[in-house]
């Protein structure tokens, strides 16, 4: 039992960090039908940021300001190189925020230097009693702050002027359009939104063992949650990443001992597979939207 | 032009290409009635020292930019510049001044870019004096054995000590990993061993050493192989944690080593860890699992740390002035030595050409590393169960050393790599 409470707090707490992630795509996706895959550059960049600005801000106070730089950065690249691609191709797009992707990370790279940097979380490893089992603190709070930032987005867009303008977006752009809604504003909020969620999951990975150049590529577990929830759906993004973070660490715990014969590693394949399951059942994911076109 | 013509036009040039003999230059007298071909030329260097002297062009292909070995790639490459730099000013080789400037490109850590730029730069060089990675130098392999291009690998797999083309320095992972086990069986009693291990034939060779060396002393052996990324390490931990082995031989990178020690630690794990060289990065110290780090792990290396007193490692500290200290500058100091005698031995036999520094390469009895690897380093004489290098040493984590760690075992050759018979690549 022990075992298994430690493993399902492990799940939601590294769950956390991908629907953070997951929702960034989510909200950009929505608004611009662009899957953006610049989010993981965001994400370094956001963890580096704080590396650099806690010791004289104190962590807290570096990540709310990282969060913010970020989500200014995420909008300045959007009015800057996505703007004058508005009515082309969303492949085109897409394919533009990998060039986006490369840049920042190699810019950011620069600013790591040479040895693995610390953003200076007061957790570290540290554990509390839950249900007479210790787990450790980080996981509690990714798993906290992740509620706490889905609950907020969840009224934002439901009670908020600006919110009920992404929605419409979201929905069609042109009577959105008709209606008096900026859906350039829209488009570069919602990546301002998606970069300072970036920026808050990349200081969560960074709290095991630091930032190093290679933490990108925690970002592409965020892919599997959202196809897994759908892309058009939050509350999809947030149910994927933590159903892939839970997976993961309940295959990573059991498996060896149910399952051997499923090889070593199947943990990281695991996600992927109930990717494929659900896809199976529900083509465009448990809570995304069916698509009716005129044939 | 009609098409016959065109056609025509096309396989004259074709021919003409291939009477060139793919990139070499046709041997010439140079300087000092040296024999030179690719990448010597009678003009000075573009930042020469001495204008009257020649220019032996020599290329690097590193990891510079958004690869995952960067934070390595850049310390060896500034190294290797100052490196060079030292020899220039000490008069050059036979005549000539060495650059290691005009020619250096980014690979990225991908073995079809590695193999792009390195068609770029073969016919303007002599030989690389770095070539980063081993799938990424895999890619070039037989074409550096057409061209005969000396390479200084910077990776320490123990494919490279069966490719006479290619010149390493210290020993390879497999080896040091054998050394490792050898030392825990010895000073720490440890009747298990786990070899955690990334894909590929860094951490593969790693934990075909760990493996040899497990049989060979009776140990009981399990082999985990992981994923890079902070993310993926569950797997390794779980093993780790339910598998409860008396060692881990890890050959990872440096988070992912921190995570799987600070995970496994803070789970109650007790046994001991030994990472090679690549695990290490002094920011681990800073880290929230640096308590477990501190009280679990130790690092084996292929030769000594930054601030080790020798002659080599002195000039190389003050070769390097104002940088932070980092043994990437160490590794890249020490990969040049055995090109350096190569040089200077292929100019006494007056032949500066591919295949003359080929033929030096083979007459290399012995590199003087100035007290960075002991005597018998380097020689690359005889088959490569003579000439590999058996030594390693193991560092300890200290917070007060530059580099982050201490000497605890100075170099040594275990019972398992002394009987080891080196006839193939470890791995394979």
């Amino acid at each position: 039992m022990d075992e298994f409470v430690q493993s399902l707090v492990r799940g939601l707490g590294t769950g956390s960090i991908y629907s953070l992630l997951a929702l960034g795509f989510v909200i950009i996706y929505k608004s611009t039908q662009v899957i953006s895959f610049a989010q993981p550059a965001f994400m370094l960049a956001g963890a580096v940021l704080v590396s650099y600005l806690a010791p004289a801000t104190g962590f807290f106070g570096a990540v709310a300001l990282a969060a913010v730089v970020i989500a200014f950065l995420a909008l300045g690249v959007e009015r800057t190189v996505l703007r004058p691609m508005v009515g082309k191709p969303v492949f085109v797009v897409a394919i533009i925020t990998i060039g986006v992707d490369v840049v920042v990370r190699v810019v950011t790279n620069a600013f790591i230097g040479l040895d693995v940097r610390q953003v200076g979380d007061p957790w570290g490893l540290n554990t509390v009693p839950l249900l007479g089992v210790d787990v450790q603190e980080r996981y509690l709070v990714m798993f906290a702050t992740t509620a706490v930032v889905t609950a907020a987005l969840f009224a934002f867009f439901r009670y908020s002027r600006v919110g009920l303008a992404m929605r419409a977006v979201s929905y069609d752009q042109e009577v959105a359009l008709a209606q008096g809604i900026s859906v350039g504003s829209v488009f570069a909020l919602s990546w301002a939104l998606a970069g300072g969620l970036a920026a808050l999951a990349g200081v969560f990975v960074a709290t095991g063992a630091g930032v190093d150049q290679q933490l990108w590529i925690v970002a592409l577990k965020a892919l599997p949650a959202i196809i897994l929830g759908g892309l058009e759906s939050l509350g999809g993004a947030v149910i994927g990443g933590l159903a892939v973070g839970v997976i993961e660490s309940l295959f990573g715990t059991y498996q060896g001992d149910v399952a051997p014969w499923l090889g070593p590693n199947f943990a990281l394949v695991a996600p992927y597979a109930l990717m494929l399951l659900v896809l199976l059942v529900r083509p465009y994911g448990l809570f995304g939207k069916r698509e009716v076109e005129r044939l | 032009m009609s098409s016959t013509r065109l056609a025509a036009v096309f396989v004259a040039l074709l021919a003409l290409t291939s009477c060139r003999g793919g990139d070499g230059a046709a041997p010439a007298e140079g300087k000092g009635g040296i024999k030179v071909d690719a990448g010597v030329t009678s003009d000075a260097c573009p930042s020469a020292v001495d204008k009257s002297k020649g220019c032996i062009y020599l290329g690097t292909i590193s990891d510079l930019t958004e690869g995952p070995f960067k934070t390595l790639a850049v310390p060896i490459t500034d190294a290797q510049k100052a490196f060079w730099k030292r020899v220039n000013d000490q008069g050059g080789i036979g005549g000539y001044e060495i650059d290691v400037t005009t020619y250096v490109k980014d690979n990225k850590y991908l073995p079809q870019i590695h193999n792009q730029v390195y068609q770029e730069i073969k016919g303007k060089i002599l030989a690389l004096t770095q070539t980063l990675g081993s799938p990424t130098t895999a890619a070039i392999l037989p074409d550096l054995e057409n061209t005969q291009m000396v390479s200084v690998p910077a990776s320490w797999t123990s494919l490279w000590g069966h490719e006479e083309v290619v010149l390493e320095s210290g020993t390879n992972y497999c080896i040091e990993s054998m050394n490792s086990v050898d030392y825990a069986a010895d000073k720490m009693g440890v009747k298990s061993v786990m070899a955690v291990h990334l894909a590929g034939d860094y951490g593969d060779d790693a934990a075909a050493g760990t493996k040899l060396a497990a049989e060979k002393r009776g140990l009981t052996f399990t082999n985990v192989t992981t994923q890079t990324g902070q993310d993926n390490q569950g797997g390794a931990i779980d093993a780790i944690v339910s598998g409860k082995p008396d060692l881990v031989i890890l050959t990872t990178g440096p988070t992912d080593a921190a995570v799987i020690i600070g995970q496994t630690a803070a789970r109650g794990f007790t046994g001991r860890f030994i990472g090679t060289s690549p695990t290490w990065n002094p920011g681990l110290l800073k880290s929230p699992a640096a308590p477990a780090i501190k009280a679990l792990y130790m690092q084996s290396a292929p030769w000594k740390a930054w601030n080790t007193e020798s002659v080599g490692h002195t000039a190389m500290r003050a070769a390097l002035p104002s940088v932070t200290p980092n043994d990437g500058y160490t590794a890249g100091w020490v990969w040049a030595y055995p090109l350096k005698a190569a040089l200077q031995k292929a100019a006494d036999n007056k032949d500066l050409t591919r295949a003359g520094l080929l033929n030096a390469v083979r007459q290399l009895d012995s590199v003087d590393y100035e007290g960075m690897l002991p005597s018998g380093a380097g020689k690359q004489t005889g088959s490569p169960n003579d000439h590999v290098f058996r030594q390693s040493l193991i560092y300890k984590p200290d917070d007060a050393a530059p580099t982050g760690v201490s000497l605890v075992e100075e170099f040594f050759t275990g019972p398992t790599a002394k009987d080891f018979k080196f006839d193939k690549p470890c791995y394979q």
